[in-house]
């Protein structure tokens, strides 16, 4: 697990799946970006479906090729794989058989526009590959070098201190500084229906483990501040963004179920729709782990 | 690296691009891949489900449920009439419904004014090939074509220029040229000068560029990100109106059940019990309040739309009470927006323009000539207003004079100031061989290259090393340094808007601005003026009676907009003056801190800045009005309580943001719109006195029927005629009251302060109420006691005794109510200070509501519906005396009320 490892060296190898699109050539610069940070191993892999044309596969193989030549260029130990298959039993494969600490998948449009993922092969990645997950949504291709990462907190974080690695490593490579945002659940009561708190009040509101990730941050030397919203909270999130023009969110995936979601809606989605700004959702390996434990006990 | 470092190859290899272009297949991919260029709005509760909403809140579920309850009983009992109350419950439902929704619509089109800045079709490489494509299909790598007129369709860098200027007026909200290059940059993405923006214009010169960002992920789409997503959330009527809902419901449902229980404890049989239960819960219910406040609401706006002032959504009429800081523009709106050269400074002296000199000025007046892009068109001058009056001034004083222009460095926001290069003719005093005062600048008149710069002060000064003195030029010693900067700061201080004035003899072209604005010659300062409107002091000083704050917000230096507030009464002792560049570096808690302040001034502002004010005022639980005009204000004005946009000189974009639109551009108007929106809170809480204390008199028959076994005095299906029928027009008229005279003279209402608080309850449940309830009962057992009615018999639903004795009741309502809406006028002043016929709508309500009661007793129709039967005239007559005597009971309320205060001083 992660957290047994030492923090110094959570990602030693690192995997970016690659494809003829275009947004995964961007969201595997960032896979770039942290293996340099970690001084980490990495593999750049297209998995060429069966039946797939020849147009497709040039451009996968000519991203394939521009990558590795940037990766190398940097001094990164990298390799570049193609395999022919089903891309997530390949994947799998490959992470499994390299003990992969990472993988990197770029989202498509289906993510984008199917609600809550379902039947997806982004949806595949984040749940059933056994290692940290960084599904990564391109929308702006010329802000790939933030100058301010968003990092939106709930108000209990899981895997904490993997959470705020990759963020540290991220904000270290591209010099970046650091916005810690949390958008507390609006208060209500019967009678006076939302009651608007003022700044210091909702200040009271921060999650503890907000401080623990500031220390991680202050260990990497990453300039960071805290900031509060309100109001709905993909909406804060994506108009924090928007206003103070961050070029980069890394949030958590999900952990709501799919009743939840679909009653109480999920943030994560919403966020990844609407987004302003390049979206990281990491879904650090714990978690899984902590879910399979779960349906074990059951 | 960042787009804007890149090197041109860099540039095409980040967006995987290449010289040629893209390929049309890779661009249908990126096109798959990033979606159309298009502005969206983000994704929002459909308007359907808003509507629907108005069925499924607490208010509408108890009445839900009285009407099911209502229906079952007409299955159970046919023929009691409640299949007909069931109906009517319903519609009170979708009255409501219907009414709230109204008040909170609100077209929202400001993404359709944005989306016609963006262009149709642009021309784009593709396979090598220049061809023209709708724009909606550029994608990210493409590269564009541009050329003069050209809308730019999506955030690019530039890799060709060709003295490419563009136009950033939407969204930078400054009109002005910006000369554009493809060399990389290391300053900031949103300054660099090789990134053109969508929605953006070219105005001359060509260039090519390739797109990076599309869509809503250009900073045009960030505008209509922040303009669709952000909310000001529940207007302050809407929470109180959310909350008095609640509370009587609430009122109602305990009464209901509470008495439900009783009646069976006291041995009442269900059915008594249900007909109560159902009665009481519609007798508390104020069916007819929220359609009489949208109707006022409606009346108030059009008050407001006759004062200049356009509302756009019901609900801001009365917001507007309630602002308690105004976050507002100079230029336009406290000012005239009619500049005019009152002061020069050149020679060492200050001059009046009255007293002007033609030798005096000749060398200021010529660089005024020549740096200068206003055209004189059939003798009507035209372009920028500070430019006009410059040339207006020099042309008066010194007559025509003209010199090619070879060259122009606009002038843009970072650098302050523009330059021409002229070729200046000898003069003709030179060719004449003649030397006299007429100096040609230095040359003595054998003209040559000159550049001619104008511009800010503190970036056109430390370019200077000489001064021109009489004529000559003299180096720019300590002392002529410190008394040019001198002369500055007292035009500043005069409220004046200062330009400096330099030239230098060139002897060749430059294309080095470097070299050409460097050593220059400082010439004199012109001191412009854009007077106050003359309404504005007066308005500045109602705001301050009124306890509104108000906030300036100029693009302005500080001197200039601490001179103007002063000038207008803004400002009085040392106020708080934020520069734009310490906000960047401020954060939150610095920046409430200062906005704390008493008076607060910002300067060298840009509409960016204007959202973040409003966010923190808003956070600090004001209630913010903020005035804007340009494309991106629109994300300030959509998160304000009030966006406030200008009717004259606001663009499309920022109108449909806003809340309210000044037809006249007009400080002033703001605060008698808030005067109205003040008076409408008032006249409010004037009609729900009015209709709660209707809602005691329909509340007794059902518990002295459910406690005393008597007939049920008042039908449901009468008490609604109270309340959606004859009580409609009165409480109107009440919304229609004019403005108490200290209205203006009070601090905003505070937001603790409730529309349903104790003395409103107190006055209309415990006082006004009782009194018509005593009329009601009281016309109920006169009918009976002489029909020969007999205590404890029951008498059958038509039974003209009972039908008579119940009109009476409901007659009695009616009549006090009468008495009451005078009564209501005012909550302390009395009616004969405050004219009895001042308000002549009141007296049409009174007409209407008496025919439709008429109606309701003498019409067989009305008869039908209602359960009622006609009366004789004794009985009206009897009743009147309650009306009166609650006109009386009031003013000896009153009389009491305001001596006490008098006592209390």
């Amino acid at each position: 697990m992660p957290c047994a490892v030492s923090i110094e060296h959570m990602y030693k190898k690192i995997l970016a799946a690659v494809n003829e699109f275009t947004n995964s050539e961007i969201a595997a610069r960032y896979a770039i970006a942290l293996a340099k940070s970690c001084q980490a191993r990495l593999s750049l892999i297209f998995v060429a479906e069966n039946g797939i044309d020849m147009n497709t596969l040039r451009h996968a193989e000519s991203a394939l090729e521009r990558l590795f030549v940037d990766a190398h260029s940097q001094g990164i130990e990298v390799e570049s794989i193609t395999e022919n298959g089903d891309p997530f039993q390949e994947i799998l494969a490959m992470v499994k058989k390299d003990h992969t600490d990472i993988v990197f998948v770029a989202t498509r449009r289906e993510d984008v526009t199917k609600r809550f993922f379902v039947k997806t092969l982004a949806r595949d990645f984040m749940v059933r590959l056994p290692c940290s997950v960084a599904m990564v949504r391109v929308v702006r291709m010329g802000k790939t070098h933030p100058k301010n990462i968003l990092v939106p907190f709930k108000g209990r974080m899981t895997n904490l201190e993997e959470r705020a690695y990759f963020v540290a490593k991220l904000a270290q490579i591209f010099d970046s500084t650091v916005t810690l945002f949390h958008s507390p659940r609006p208060i209500t009561s019967f009678f006076h229906g939302e009651i608007q708190l003022k700044p210091a009040q909702r200040e009271k509101h921060i999650p503890k483990d907000v401080e623990e990730f500031m220390k991680y941050l202050d260990r990497y030397k990453i300039i960071h501040e805290k900031r509060i919203g309100h109001g709905s909270i993909a909406r804060s999130i994506t108009i924090e963004a928007a206003q103070k023009r961050n070029d980069l969110i890394i949030m958590g995936a999900s952990e709501r179920s799919l009743f939840r979601s679909i009653m109480s809606g999920n943030p994560v989605e919403n966020v990844l729709r609407e987004t302003p700004s390049n979206l990281i959702i990491l879904r650090p390996h714990s978690v899984i782990d902590a879910q399979r434990n779960i349906k074990t006990i059951k | 690296m960042k787009i804007q470092n890149l090197s041109r190859e860099e540039v095409l290899k980040s967006l995987v691009s290449s010289e040629q272009g893209l390929s049309e297949e890779n661009a249908r991919r990126r096109l798959q891949e990033y979606g159309l260029n298009e502005i969206k709005e983000v994704r929002k509760r459909p308007l359907y489900l808003k509507f629907l909403s108005q069925f499924t809140h607490f208010l509408a579920i108890l009445l839900w449920i009285a009407s099911a309850l209502s229906l079952l009983s007409e299955y159970l009992h046919p023929g009691e009439g409640m299949l007909t109350l069931g109906i009517a419950i319903i519609a009170v439902i979708f009255i409501n419904a219907i009414f709230t929704f109204i008040q909170e619509y609100r077209a929202e089109k400001a993404l359709k004014a944005l989306k016609r800045l963006l262009p149709f079709y642009v021309q784009v490489l593709r396979d090598g090939k220049e061809i023209e494509i709708h724009a909606i299909e550029v994608v990210p790598g493409d590269i564009i074509m541009l050329s003069e007129g050209d809308k730019i369709p999506a955030d690019s860098r530039l890799i060709e220029t060709v003295e490419l200027k563009v136009n950033n007026a939407p969204l930078t909200g400054e009109s002005e040229l910006m000369l554009r290059n493809h060399e990389p940059f290391q300053g900031e993405f949103i300054e660099s000068p090789n990134i053109v923006f969508a929605g953006t214009t070219v105005v001359s010169g060509s260039g090519k560029a390739i797109a990076f960002a599309t869509g809503m992920t250009t900073e045009f789409g960030r505008i209509a990100h922040l303009t669709s997503a952000v909310e000001a959330g529940l207007s302050p009527l809407q929470r109180e109106i959310v909350k008095a809902t609640r509370l009587v419901a609430t009122i109602a449902a305990v009464v209901g059940i509470f008495f439900f229980s009783l009646g069976f404890v006291i041995g009442r049989s269900f059915w008594d019990n249900f007909i109560f239960a159902i009665g009481i819960t519609v007798a508390l219910i104020p069916e007819g309040m929220l359609p009489t406040m949208t109707l006022s609401l409606a009346m108030g706006s059009q008050r407001m739309a006759r004062r200049k002032a356009l509302m756009k959504t019901l609900t801001s009429v009365e917001t507007l009470g309630a602002v308690t800081v105004i976050c507002t523009d100079k230029t336009g709106t406290l000012t005239q927006n009619k500049m005019a050269v009152t002061k020069i400074w050149s020679n060492n002296t200050i001059i009046d323009v009255q007293d002007l000199r033609k030798e005096n000025v000749f060398e200021l007046f010529k660089i005024v000539y020549l740096c200068n892009n206003t055209r004189v068109i059939d003798g009507q001058y035209k372009g920028d207003p500070t430019e006009v009056a410059l040339l207006k001034v020099a042309r008066e004083t010194i007559g025509d004079f003209s010199a090619d222009r070879i060259k122009e460095i606009p002038f843009d926001s970072e650098r302050k100031r523009m330059t021409t290069i002229n070729i200046i003719p000898p003069s003709p005093l030179y060719q004449r061989g003649a030397r006299g005062d007429l100096l040609p600048l230095e040359k003595e008149g054998k003209g040559g290259l000159y550049a001619f710069t104008k511009g800010a002060t503190e970036g056109l000064f430390p370019l200077c090393s000489h001064v021109l003195l009489n004529g000559g030029k003299v180096p720019l010693d300590e002392s002529l340094r410190r008394n040019t900067i001198e002369a500055y700061h007292s035009l500043m201080d005069m409220g004046l808007r200062v330009l400096s004035f330099a030239y230098k003899e060139i002897g060749e072209m430059h294309d080095m601005r470097s070299e050409i604005e460097t050593g220059m010659v400082f010439v004199g300062l012109i001191g412009l003026e854009d007077p106050p409107r003359p309404e504005v002091p007066e308005a500045i000083r109602k705001c301050s009676g009124a306890g509104i704050k108000v906030i300036m917000i100029t693009g302005d230096g500080s001197r200039t907009a601490v001179a103007i507030a002063r000038e207008i009464g803004l400002v009085i002792g040392t106020p708080v003056v934020i520069e734009g560049h310490e906000f960047d570096q401020m954060s939150d808690e610095e920046l409430r801190g200062k906005l704390s302040g008493e008076k607060v001034i910002f300067a060298r502002m840009t509409p960016k800045h204007k959202m973040r004010v409003v966010s923190i005022l808003k956070e600090e639980g004001e209630i913010v009005a903020v005035t804007g005009d340009g494309v991106n204000d629109a994300p300030a004005l959509k998160k304000a309580d009030i966006g406030i946009a200008m009717g004259i000189s606001g663009t499309d974009v920022a109108k449909e943001a806003s809340d309210m639109i000044l037809l006249d551009d007009n400080f002033a108007t703001i605060v008698n719109a808030v005067e109205e929106g003040r008076t409408v809170y008032e006249n409010i809480k004037k009609f729900i006195t009015y209709i709660f204390a209707s809602n005691i008199p329909e509340a007794v028959p059902y518990l002295t029927y459910i406690l005393f076994r008597i007939p049920l005095p008042l039908t449901v299906i009468q008490i609604l005629a109270v309340d959606l029928g004859t009580d409609m027009l009165p409480a109107l008229a009440l919304g229609a009251e004019r403005p108490t005279p200290g209205v203006m003279n009070q601090p905003p209402r505070k937001l603790q302060e409730r529309l349903l608080n104790f003395p409103l309850i107190v006055r209309s449940y415990l006082f006004l109420g009782p009194i018509e309830s005593i009329a009601c009962m009281f016309g109920f057992f006169y009918i009976l006691y002489h029909g020969g009615w007999i205590w404890g018999t029951m008498l059958p639903p038509h039974d003209i005794l009972y039908l008579q004795a119940t009109t009476a009741c409901l007659t009695a309502i009616i009549i006090t109510q009468v008495g009451n809406v005078f009564a209501c006028r005012s909550s302390r002043e009395s009616i004969l200070s405050i004219g009895l016929f001042s308000n002549k709508l009141i007296f049409g309500g009174i007409l209407v509501e008496i025919l439709l009661q008429l109606f309701i007793v003498y019409h067989p129709i009305g008869n039908k519906i209602f359960g009622t039967a006609p009366l004789s005239l004794n009985v009206w007559l009897i009743l009147i005396p309650f009306s009166i005597g609650l006109l009386g009971a009031e003013e000896l309320r009153k009389f009491y009320v305001r001596r006490k205060i008098m006592n209390h001083g």
